[in-house]
């Protein structure tokens, strides 16, 4: 049986006329079991590989290889269909041309599903949203399917007209999840992040065709692990408040702000999909009326739901004060992941800067990218970057672009610079909840 | 149009919270922050007011908790409001009585304020089922610098109402011997309260607990008042100029005594030094008592200091009477309009407000009733 904890870390102490309130929550998932086995609604995977003729025989038969090992990831039972994608989705598995488009997980189908997968051949050119709409056709044509999760495998960019796209994911966006891979050079870091950003799930970069098998497999089987088919995060906020935003902060920033759903007037749900046994923090920021001196107030409640059984809940509070020892600290945790989401947007908007030729700009956001990796221990952002920048000084942040860059490792930067590092904790959180589901 | 007493935007008619701040709209206040925007009382929704046209209707839910003392929403289990989030306070801290029963003529709040960290003011109140009949406000202030006043004011408070849980003898005397019987009387209540603080602290205690004290009871027309210390007693009756019943056992008094205006005698430096009070260390125990004839309708008000330093001249407290009696006349709305004004006024000290609200007598045959405002005020007699 799953159970959630959630617990807050932030100084609640605010000078007077303060009124910016901010908060971490931490919010940890255990029990949540395998995807599909706990009873309210079988699990689906579709994977989606590239077949335009863009993709080279070795990238092709990576991502074949690469197909059939996460096949044989997916947990008997489970339904599950294979799409080959070019200028538009065919069905490779099962070949099926009318009724459910998906099959149950069972020796006889993952058989079939394989050998599906090594008659792929590549021609034609790429058209992402005719695979999303399929994925989308294919989840639905079997009701019971109610954790739908897709793998996506591309090696080129997107040849649509300008909305295509867009308009795709817009009807994926709360249907199905989409985790993304793009496979060597010569894919938009930007357009799969657009993809995975909305569909809930995770970008990043195969540099090369024997990474690409270990990839396939990750990513089932995190989304095997996945019990919890979908949560929702609930912020509660005062009658008169302003919530700033809402960003998930580990173990990537991903801005929730805009995709409130209204539960009650005072209430926003966010959504968060599938959980593992895992934790999540998120980054709350709420204005309120500042109180007088001494005065106490609930700025937030911070939940997750599922359906409407609220499992945990966390209180983010607001108390004024005259004792500036009080009141000018910031939270570790809260100044922690500040800086990792400045990180993230330094290390995206420096690498946009250096494509469009604007050197300036890129090596003083990418400097300061630096910088922060340095001062919030992020050793993989850190790695990273000084294979793009050539770091003068660390603490600083002064750098010089350097002449030579493997594009494969700027783009690496680029789908890392969401990831984010944990710090520990600070001792004696407020926890709450732990509700069995 | 009306402006937000927090930021001064301008506000729609009757609107119960600023849209551009999210304040919630109350009664007037006066001197406090904002001041400069505040509209005529005459013009501002009581606080009352504003809970009954609150956003909250869709999402209260029946928690069966007391709406939040801020804002009037549903109140959660945790403690915090469901609409505004304030923090509700222990009981200690905010209580309220209706001995009469709910919406009955005798009601009271005594509440923490705002700046303090405890309510050491404590209330005990008794009131007839029969409008009128008879009413006990009681009224004791803790003395903050001293040990545990949070415990003493309480005791005090409940063993002296317990004192005057039977009416004054009406016996067959003259009017000077049923104000002796009611003076003893009341001085047994003084030592009883006094009793119970004294049995919070320690002997040896270098700091014993102190409590003010302050007693109003309503028998008819009858009204007979008593206090140490500068909790006070009120007759505010209604088109007619209020009177302060109680003498102040204090330096502001003393200077008031000499000659010094109300106003500068009560924002000097030793403004709040009282010069008697109840504990191990009191002076005395003689409490100074008056009686009044309140044959008219009005209102017999309670109050320890956290009220009346922000209204302290009875006209200026009549007008915060009348302003949070403009949707209902019901007095616990009014004495937590009370509590709503002075916490809006900056809530400094603890706030303590009981009221009993007197309405015309039948006048006895063969008496013409004493014309408003001018009740037949019996000297104050102080016992020796």
């Amino acid at each position: 049986m799953a159970e959630f904890t959630a617990s807050v870390y932030q100084n609640e102490f605010l000078p007077d006329g303060g009124t910016d309130v901010n908060a971490i929550v931490t919010i940890t998932c255990s029990g949540a079991g395998t995807a599909g086995q706990s009873g309210a609604g079988a699990a689906g995977e579709i994977i989606i590989v590239d077949t335009s003729g863009s993709m080279g025989p070795a990238t092709m038969a990576a991502a074949k290889d690469a197909a059939q090992a996460a096949v044989a990831e997916i947990v008997d039972g489970t339904w599950f269909a294979i799409v080959a994608g070019s200028d538009r989705a065919m069905l490779a598995y099962p070949q099926v041309s009318s009724g459910p488009g998906m099959v149950r997980m069972d020796d006889r189908t993952r058989q079939e599903a394989s050998e599906a997968i090594s008659r792929f051949v590549g021609s034609g050119g790429t058209a992402m949203s005719t695979w999303l709409d399929l994925a989308g056709r294919l989840f639905s044509s079997v009701p019971d399917v109610t954790q739908r999760h897709a793998i996506l495998l591309t090696d080129g960019e997107n040849r649509e007209g300008a909305n295509m796209l867009d308009e795709a994911i817009a009807r994926a966006t709360g249907y199905f999840q989409c985790d993304c891979r793009g496979a060597g050079t010569d894919w938009q870091v930007a357009e799969l992040r657009r993809i995975s950003q909305a569909l809930l799930g995770t970008v990043d970069i195969i540099p090369s065709p024997d990474q690409m098998r270990a990839q396939f497999q990750d990513m089932m089987r995190s989304s095997m692990a996945r019990g919890i088919a979908d949560a929702q995060l609930r912020v509660w906020a005062p009658q008169g408040a302003q919530i700033l935003f809402v960003r998930q902060v580990s173990p990537s920033v991903e801005d929730l702000t805009a995709r409130r759903v209204a539960v009650n007037p005072l209430t926003g749900g966010y959504p968060t999909g599938a959980w593992a046994d895992e934790s999540r923090d998120y980054h709350v920021a709420v204005r309120v009326a500042a109180k007088a001196i001494g005065q106490e107030q609930l700025a937030a409640r911070v939940q997750i739901a599922i359906g409407d059984d609220v499992l945990a809940q966390a209180l983010v509070k607001a108390t004024w004060s005259n004792n500036s020892e009080l009141t000018a600290k910031i939270d570790a945790q809260v100044a922690h992941y500040t800086g990792q989401t400045e990180l993230a947007a330094m290390i995206q908007e420096g690498l946009a800067a250096k494509a469009a030729g604007d050197e300036a700009t890129a090596t003083t956001k990418l400097g300061r990218a630096v910088q922060l990796a340095a001062s919030t221990g992020n050793d993989e952002a850190t790695s990273k970057l000084r294979k793009v920048v050539e770091v003068e000084n660390e603490r600083e942040g002064t750098v010089r672009l350097k002449r030579t860059v493997d594009k494969a490792d700027e783009m690496a930067l680029d789908t890392a610079s969401t990831k984010t590092t944990r710090i520990k904790k600070q001792t004696d959180p407020s926890t709450a909840g732990g509700t069995t589901t | 149009m009306s402006a937000c007493t927090a930021c001064g935007a301008a506000l729609d008619g009757g609107a119960a919270f600023c849209e551009a701040c999210g304040a919630r709209q109350g009664a007037a206040v006066a001197g406090g922050p904002g001041a400069a925007v505040t509209p005529p009382v005459s013009e501002e929704a009581a606080p009352f007011d504003s809970v009954r046209v609150s956003a909250a209707a869709e999402i209260v839910a029946d928690s069966g908790r007391r709406p939040c003392v801020e804002c009037g929403g549903a109140v959660d289990d945790d403690a915090y409001c469901q609409l505004c989030g304030a923090k509700q306070p222990s009981e200690r801290d905010h209580y309220r009585q209706e001995p009469a029963g709910e919406g009955g003529w005798v009601a009271g709040v005594c509440d923490r304020g705002i700046v303090h960290h405890r309510n050491e003011d404590a209330m005990a109140l008794l009131g007839s089922p029969t409008s009128g009949e008879r009413a006990v406000l009681v009224v004791l202030d803790g003395v903050s610098s001293a040990e545990d006043s949070h415990l003493a004011s309480e005791a005090g408070a409940r063993a002296a109402c317990e004192a005057l849980r039977a009416p004054f003898p009406q016996g067959m005397g003259t009017a000077e011997s049923r104000h002796a019987a009611a003076t003893a009387l009341l001085a047994q209540a003084v030592r009883a309260a006094n009793d119970a603080i004294d049995a919070t602290t320690p002997e040896e205690s270098a700091n014993p607990a102190s409590a003010t004290f302050a007693v109003a009871v309503v028998e008819g027309e009858r009204l007979v008042v008593a206090n140490i210390g500068d909790s006070r007693v009120y007759w505010l009756p209604d088109g007619a100029d209020g009177v302060q019943l109680t003498v102040d056992d204090s330096v502001a008094q003393m200077q008031m005594a000499a000659g010094a205006t109300r106003e500068a005698a009560e924002s000097g430096p030793q403004a709040h030094a009282i010069t008697r009070w109840l504990g191990r260390d009191a002076p005395d125990l003689a409490p100074r008592v008056a009686e009044a004839t309140v044959s008219v309708p009005g209102w017999v008000l309670a109050c320890s200091d956290g009220l009346w330093n922000y209204a302290s001249d009875p006209q200026a407290l009549r007008a915060q009477v009348d302003a949070a009696a403009v949707p209902t006349p019901d007095p616990m709305a009014i004495a937590l309009g009370l509590l709503a004004f002075a916490k809006g006024c900056g809530g400094r000290d603890n706030i303590t407000v009981a009221l009993a609200r007197v309405e015309r007598a039948e006048a006895p045959s063969g008496r013409a009733p004493t014309p408003p405002g001018q009740n037949a005020l019996i000297d104050p007699t102080e016992e020796t």
